[in-house]
């Protein structure tokens, strides 16, 4: 068996008493759409919290590519290609579009204090050619997007925000994106074009992976090669959408036990 | 669709070198009235002057396109005629010191601010001790200079390493907080350093140190004027050419860390921390840096004051001269070289050229910046976005 790209083993944290991530067993294969579902407060974005470094987990090991990363700060993981988005999104606001993607490229790019101050020319060409790559990117996620590149991306609206958020992820050529509910804020049209984007982004970079939270049940059905079902901060079911949505702690998780009994 | 319209009539109106040297000549000629305006209704009316250029900006921001649009075409033209009147503007004071003696700290003071720019305007660091890294830098060329007999040139980079030493040292504690607490922690660092300066035999506690001699440059001291064609210029010349020397540097500096990955870390930060940690920037070591770039080039500010003033004591780096830099860069525009030199100049000058309302000076003072923050509310001249591949 090749190794898995990402595999969680007895991850967990506590914040006090409270158990927020439990003992979670979790592996993402190359090439794949992994989405996790779950009702609000499960732990899932706590989960994406502990993998991306922004908490260190108390419990249990995050491999990438069976190299062990946990623990590590969150900027070494994202050296290590772990890109993400937000719940909320988290743009650089008052930056222009197009500088939002080339921070992207941070990780991969080498220029410091010295280079910058005593190798202008140089500094320059680098970052010269982070936005002619940045431009690619956005022209393959939104023509839109494009052509207001030098706006600040403080003033997109919400479905845009999100693309931009996808076009920095990629832009440090990750081998995993996590996406945090992705679809929040965007209608129906736009999450068909998410749903879209996503796997033509899948077919340009092989072996990249996507770990997705999601509420839309939409894209949850059409979308990902695999479910995974958190509430209560334990992993509760796994498998394809359809034999997932049958079992019955899933559908207590979602409506409730009486729900379920009167079903 | 219409500032596109008016910007293309208004470019094609007047060619860019012609704006760029409109715009230059103009700046020059405002500051040098303000500098030797004595009577003042002419000062009053020269602030209003500004304020009136300043509202026109903020109502009509082709205004401002259409300047920067000029800069960038005719680039090479705007940096040598910047220069130029750089060089030949103490001939136009007419020997008065006072008004070169403003200039100079007006200068120095840019420095500082543009080092400060680094931390508070690229960052968001709230550091209130710039006024400490540039006491240190002061007191470690002055101390170098009098004690072991260093000259001017060698005590520069020596107090620029030191300085930078403890912008590390203030930094690294520093990011264990942040916002209003690592406020908190640069200002105790601020009232620290000077106590010790207050308080230490070695630096002379609160009488300083005197008898910082003069540098020269081949044989040429700078207590001497310059006497050049036939004309004669007063020795605080000499200090004004080095001031404007290091402001260049200074202004060089921030313009190729503004124009690089350093940079744009650096405003990533600023923007959303967490978020420019997934991006994988190291914020804390991007923050440190961001300490000692600023320390280094305060001490380079340190240094020339010193040996101009020729007697630093600790009142020189108070707790209030961070403040009075912090305000510069605010009032001036953050991440703006050219808004932070504009605050910093006025900031220098306006509590000088009231100095009639004697014991209300600084109401005045107050009184002016607020009304410049009413017309212009985000700094005279605001961050700007970058662009890229010649644009």
């Amino acid at each position: 068996m090749t190794t898995p790209l990402l595999k969680l083993s007895g991850l967990g944290i506590r914040f006090g008493g409270l158990v927020a991530v439990d003992a979670v067993d979790l592996t993402v294969a190359p090439s794949t759409i992994t989405c996790i579902i779950g009702p609000n407060g499960a732990g899932k974005s706590t989960l994406f919290n502990l993998i991306t470094g922004i908490y260190r987990p108390t419990s249990g090991t995050v491999a990438l590519q069976g190299d062990e990363i946990t623990g590590l700060p969150a900027h070494k993981i994202a050296m290590r290609g772990i890109a993400r988005t937000f719940q909320s999104s988290r743009l650089f606001e008052d930056l222009s579009i197009l500088d939002n993607v080339i921070i992207g490229m941070h990780g991969r790019t080498r220029t410091g204090v010295l280079t910058a101050l005593l190798r202008p020319a140089k500094s320059r060409r680098e970052l010269e050619a982070c936005a002619a790559e940045a431009e690619t990117i956005l022209r393959g996620i939104s023509d839109e997007l494009f052509a207001r590149r030098y706006q600040p991306a403080g003033i997109l609206p919400q479905a845009d925000r999100r693309r931009l958020e996808i076009a920095r992820a990629l832009a440090s050529h990750p081998r995993l994106i996590l996406l945090d509910e992705p679809s929040s804020g965007m209608d129906d049209r736009d999450t068909a074009a998410l749903m879209a984007d996503i796997r033509r982004v899948m077919a340009d970079n092989p072996g990249l992976s996507f770990l997705i939270i999601e509420h839309d049940m939409r894209l949850v059905a059409e979308l990902p090669d695999n479910v995974v079902v958190i509430d209560y901060g334990k992993k509760i079911a796994e498998g394809d959408f359809a034999t997932v949505r049958q079992l019955p702690r899933v559908q207590q998780a979602y409506l409730g036990q009486k729900a379920v009994e009167h079903a | 669709m219409s500032t596109t319209l008016t910007n293309i009539q208004s470019r094609a109106a007047l060619p860019a070198s012609l704006i760029v040297a409109a715009t230059e000549i103009g700046g020059a000629i405002l500051l040098g009235a303000f500098l030797l305006a004595e009577s003042t209704p002419l000062v009053v009316a020269l602030l209003a002057v500004m304020g009136a250029l300043f509202a026109a900006l903020q109502l009509r921001p082709q205004i401002e396109e259409v300047i920067v649009a000029a800069f960038h075409d005719a680039r090479g033209l705007a940096t040598v005629l910047a220069v130029a009147i750089v060089l030949i503007y103490p001939f136009f004071l007419g020997g008065n010191t006072y008004a070169l003696h403003l200039l100079i700290v007006s200068l120095l003071y840019s420095v500082l601010a543009l080092a400060l720019n680094f931390q508070l305007g690229s960052a968001n660091i709230p550091n209130f001790a710039t006024g400490a890294t540039y006491g240190i830098g002061a007191y470690t060329s002055a101390l170098l200079a009098i004690h072991f007999g260093w000259t001017f040139w060698a005590t520069l980079p020596a107090a620029a390493i030191v300085a930078t030493v403890f912008g590390f040292l203030l930094g690294i504690p520093s990011m264990r907080t942040r916002d209003s607490y690592l406020a908190l922690v640069t200002i105790a660092f601020g009232i620290v350093i000077h106590q010790m300066l207050n308080n230490l035999s070695w630096t002379g506690g609160p009488n300083g140190l005197v008898g910082i001699p003069a540098p020269s440059l081949l044989g040429h001291s700078f207590m001497r004027p310059i006497e050049l064609f036939g004309f004669r210029l007063p020795s605080q010349a000499n200090f004004y050419y080095l001031s404007a020397a290091l402001l260049g540097l200074a202004i060089l500096s921030a313009k190729r860390l503004h124009e690089s990955r350093v940079g744009l870390a650096w405003n990533a930060i600023r923007a959303d921390e967490l978020a420019a940690k997934c991006q994988g920037i190291n914020v804390v070591w991007y923050k440190i840096l961001a300490f000692g770039v600023d320390a280094f080039l305060a001490a380079f500010a340190g240094t020339i004051y010193a040996f101009y003033i020729s007697y630093i004591s600790p009142d020189n780096f108070t707790f209030l001269v961070s403040v009075t830099i912090m305000t510069m860069v605010i009032v001036g525009g953050m991440d703006n070289t050219l808004g932070v030199i504009l605050g910093a100049f006025l900031l220098t000058m306006l509590p000088e050229k009231l100095r009639v309302f004697s014991d209300y000076r600084l109401l005045f003072v107050s009184v002016v910046v607020i009304l410049f923050l009413i017309l212009r509310p985000k700094g005279l001249f605001p961050q700007r976005q970058r662009h890229y591949g010649g644009h």
